[in-house]
């Protein structure tokens, strides 16, 4: 599925991943193949990202929203760092 | 003759006249140039989150959101924010502007203005100067903003607009400024940034959604509601500034091409004027030789 790390001011990630954890508002979780469509608000926290190679990485963000659609989530964050 | 050396003077003072102004089209191009990658920059982001909202408003309709920054009072008091430039020498960008608010407040706004009940902030010197210069009382600037534009800066002022907004300070909030359309053409807009208005998708629950999604929506559609329209509003105005900017680099090259244009007609003009001159100084000096030495020989 297709990953997308959107901040105003640049795109942070874009590619293909295998597993997605998200801060949520209401609780952090993870998106895998064919979840079903959702909006979540994202609260402070670090989205980890397994990439389709194997490779794991961590973005810090303040808050944000996430659309799961179609295996493809977007991720709209103010702003944010890679740890 | 005087009038030679006057006259070569004034073609050399044209002439860096004209080395100034190429300069500045040269850095105006090369200013526009970033100012529009960070409008491209921004663009996925503002479509994506007014994707989000359009779906969220598809699937509930807009009438039951309950928004602080939503609310239709009666219109008693009004912002209205002037978005100019620090910087001159852009040809009637900041004027534009400034005309445009003072038109505003002749005619649209006249029985509140008169009550003393609309109040501007304008963002950017030249749009002070010009104001004040109309004598229109400018009751807020922010012109440091341009300092070091991001949007985490643009955020904040958008913050407080809100929070003004949201206490009741205001009933309505305009933005005047002038919208990116290419290098030579600035649309002057005028934009009601607060209350929001939430346009429904005509399309929704139509057969046209062919792919309808039934959303999950994590807490809640309020909530979510409530984290978006702030961050849409932000984008908005984060989204003015950085036009405004590119405008601004925009008219400035474009005054600054027609500038330099108009040095070398001038140039080309006085060399005319100057060769004239010089020929006919020439021929009275060969006059007075030639005639001198005939009164020799004779």
């Amino acid at each position: 599925m297709n990953l997308e790390i959107i901040t105003p001011e640049n795109r942070l990630f874009a590619g293909e991943v295998e597993l997605v954890k998200l801060p949520g508002t209401s609780g952090s979780f993870e998106i895998l193949m064919n979840h079903a469509p959702t909006i979540a608000t994202l609260m402070e926290g670090k989205i980890k990202v397994k990439e389709s190679n194997g490779k794991i990485s961590y973005f810090e963000i303040n808050g944000g929203v996430a659309e799961v659609k179609n295996n493809s989530i977007v991720v709209l964050v103010d702003s944010s760092g890679l740890v | 003759m005087a009038n030679l050396k006057e006259m070569r003077l004034r073609i050399v003072s044209v002439k860096s006249t004209q080395q100034v102004t190429r300069a500045m089209k040269m850095v105006s191009a090369a200013k526009l140039r970033k100012a529009q990658d960070a409008i491209i920059q921004i663009r996925p982001y503002a479509e994506k989150l007014h994707d989000i909202l359009v779906s969220l408003v598809d699937q509930n309709g807009s009438s039951d959101f309950e928004n602080k920054y939503a609310d239709h009072k009666e219109i008693n008091k009004i912002l209205i924010v002037a978005i100019t430039s620090n910087r001159g020498l852009c040809g009637g960008f900041n004027s534009n502007v400034v005309k445009k608010v003072e038109e505003l407040l002749n005619t649209t706004y006249e029985s509140l203005y008169q009550q003393g009940a609309v109040d501007i902030i304008a963002i950017g010197k030249k749009g002070v100067d010009g104001l004040k210069a109309k004598n229109i009382k400018v009751s807020g600037t922010i012109h440091q903003l341009y300092d070091n534009l991001h949007y985490s800066t643009a955020e904040e002022v958008a913050q407080n607009l809100m929070d003004a907004f949201s206490k009741g300070e205001y009933d309505r909030i305009d933005l005047v400024y002038n919208q990116f359309k290419n290098a030579a053409i600035q649309k002057l807009m005028v934009e009601q940034f607060l209350p929001v208005e939430i346009t429904e998708n005509p399309d929704a629950n139509s057969d046209s959604h062919p792919y309808f999604n039934d959303y999950i929506f994590e807490p809640n559609v309020v909530e979510i509601m409530r984290t978006i329209i702030p961050k849409s509003l932000k984008i908005q105005f984060y989204k003015a500034l950085l036009d405004s900017v590119a405008s601004e680099h925009g008219a400035r090259m474009t005054a600054m091409h027609k500038a330099t244009d108009n040095a070398s007609e001038l140039v080309r003009e006085l060399n005319l004027l100057y060769n004239k001159a010089r020929q006919s100084a020439i021929t009275g000096e060969i006059l007075e030789i030639v005639s001198g030495a005939n009164a020799l020989q004779s």
